[in-house]
């Protein structure tokens, strides 16, 4: 396996600048005090707002793991379909 | 969570099938295969070679324990929506995750390691090192299994009515526990979570649709009464709770990460394949876990207002007999609830004894009383240990001292000290051991000191980062100032590289 097929999350400074602005989202320190209303689905308008994001946290990283991580998987699954003979 | 009426004879009916299932599982991941006793990895790791359902369900069942259900009810009904932060903490366990178990995995597969103290130890080399991090991690461990302990009582003894006792309830369920972890090791615990995590999901959905039925089904309208009665509990959170919100994401981020038992999963996966597929279904499941539990909180407030903290406590007792009392359908479902809520302790008691038995067995047996020992005594040691752990615990949960009681209150605040080692060992060439070891010490002396205290939060942020902050600056200026010496370097390239031949 070269090199460059590697794909190893630590490796990708992007995945974490959006992990830290996504955390800075979910967390309500900056809604004015007025932001409780509307209600949405019986939520106040901030905690819908961090429920929202927290959704999208849960999407992110479920996303990252299949995607961003390839390290031995291919050798591994190759391995595999030997019949795990290695 | 007492009184619980409801139940009596059927609750045991319900926990002693429970109880023999979870045997019967035990017995059937242990016949027939030799390895399981003759090797620790065998053993402790299922041989490292848990498919995709088993890792999933052990992952899911150990980090979630009852106390995701009892404890944070009551935390949502008293915090209100602030209690949302359940959901970003326990997901961002899986982003911690995705920062160290790639590379662990492979060098954890390559290196065939055990415990983490395997990999703190090829890493530094260092005595100082390993010993602390072990009594760090076993303090943890120790603590973690002692509030199980605890609360399989409450949880056995309330669901029964008092039926059956207290003490009786706690002894029953570990003699099973010790039974079918005897048997079949992680395999047994891996298979018995399958069972335990199944029902702990059912559990979950069934009590929030109950929750939601005795309100008229309509959660806005529990909303709009909250606003009117106590709007602080709906109303935008003020600095501090934010503050303290980030402090959490830390904390449990950082600490339930690196958990000894859920650094062994990463080891146990049968392939990076079944691993990360198991961790991408993982971060989905707050929503379901710990976002359905808020509801059932934030429910609570309309249905019995006005609780004091020692009532709200029995919030989740509460609500469960008067969704017993809609019909008999729900009356059964409660009591597999419960039976769920018992199972979800024992699925984490179980990993947590598993982890603690490994160390006993791999670092403090394995590596500085008789390296020499054969794979299998090295295992009996850590099983027998195990359960004189137990024991001790045991009798501590009885009798609980007067004054030093805070001590067995610490666990991530001393676990999380373990952190920086952890991870930035395997992507920091330049760190070394003396900085790491006076880092985890001081950090945790600081962690320690304020919790002791009473002082718990500074602005907001937990004793537990606090020390964590400490002991990352002193491992980053320490390891500048004092570098590593070069012959070394070689070494450490080969630890830190993740090519691996096939």
């Amino acid at each position: 396996m070269k090199n460059e097929e590697i794909k190893e999350p630590i490796r990708k400074k992007w995945i974490w600048i959006f992990l830290v602005l996504n955390l800075f989202s979910i967390v309500p320190w900056y809604f004015p005090d007025s932001a409780v209303e509307p209600f949405i689905f019986g939520f106040p308008l901030w905690a819908f707002i961090s429920t929202f994001f927290s959704l999208v946290l849960c999407a992110y990283l479920s996303w990252l793991c299949i995607t961003q991580w390839n390290i031995v998987e291919d050798e591994e699954e190759a391995d595999n379909v030997k019949g795990g003979k290695k | 969570m007492n009184n619980l009426t409801f139940a009596g004879i059927d609750g045991i009916i319900i926990l002693s099938a429970f109880a023999v299932i979870m045997l019967v599982i035990g017995y059937f991941s242990g016949r027939g295969d030799k390895n399981i006793h003759e090797s620790l990895s065998g053993y402790y790791l299922a041989g490292r070679n848990l498919g995709f359902v088993a890792l999933f369900f052990t992952l899911y069942a150990t980090q979630y324990s009852g106390n995701t259900i009892v404890g944070y009810a009551p935390t949502a009904y008293r915090t209100g929506f602030p209690w949302l932060q359940s959901i970003s903490f326990m997901t961002i366990i899986i982003g911690v995750y995705l920062l160290f178990a790639p590379r662990l995995y492979v060098i954890a597969k390559r290196r065939k390691f055990i415990t983490p103290t395997d990999w703190l130890t090829y890493r530094f080399n260092s005595k100082a090192v390993t010993l602390l991090s072990i009594f760090l991690m076993l303090w943890g461990l120790g603590n973690y299994l002692l509030e199980q302990l605890v609360a399989i009582g409450q949880a056995v003894a309330g669901m029964t009515g008092g039926t059956i006792p207290y003490q009786v309830a706690v002894i029953a369920f570990i003699l099973v526990m010790l039974a079918y972890e005897w048997m079949g090791g992680m395999k047994a615990v891996a298979f018995t979570d399958v069972m335990q995590g199944i029902i702990l999901m059912i559990g979950i959905i069934v009590f929030l649709i109950g929750g939601l039925y005795l309100v008229g089904g309509n959660f806005a309208d529990v909303t709009r009464y909250i606003h009117e009665t106590e709007p602080v509990k709906t109303g935008v959170p003020p600095l501090d709770v934010s503050i303290n919100w980030f402090s959490m994401l830390l904390l449990v981020g950082l600490g339930a990460s690196i958990y000894p038992h859920a650094v062994q999963r990463i080891y146990s996966a049968q392939s990076e394949r079944t691993l990360k597929h198991s961790l991408a279904r993982m971060a989905w499941m707050p929503p379901i876990t710990t976002g359905f539990v808020f509801v059932v909180g934030i429910i609570g407030i309309m249905l019995y207002p006005g609780l004091d903290k020692a009532g709200s406590e029995q919030l989740v007792g509460l609500m469960a007999n008067d969704i017993a009392a809609i019909n008999p359908f729900y009356y059964w479902i409660m009591i597999i609830f419960f039976g769920g809520i018992v199972a979800a302790i024992i699925s984490t008691a179980d990993s947590v004894l598993l982890s603690f038995s490994s160390m006993l067995s791999n670092d403090v047996y394995g590596k500085f009383i008789n390296p020499n020992a054969s794979e299998h005594k090295k295992v009996m040691v850590g099983k027998v240990g195990g359960i004189i752990a137990i024991i001790f615990l045991l009798w501590i949960a009885w009798n609980p001292p007067g004054t030093l009681y805070e001590i067995f209150v610490l666990k991530f605040e001393l676990l999380v000290q373990v952190f920086p080692a952890f991870v930035l060992g395997l992507y920091w060439k330049r760190l070394n051991g003396k900085a790491v070891f006076w880092g985890m010490l001081i950090g945790a002396i600081v962690a320690g000191a304020l919790t002791f205290t009473g002082i718990r939060t500074v602005y907001g942020f937990h004793g537990g980062i606090i020390g964590l902050a400490i002991n990352f600056i002193i491992c980053v200026v320490g390891s500048y100032l004092n570098p590593a010496s070069q012959t070394k370097s070689d070494v450490e390239e080969d630890i830190t590289a993740i090519k691996v031949k096939a």
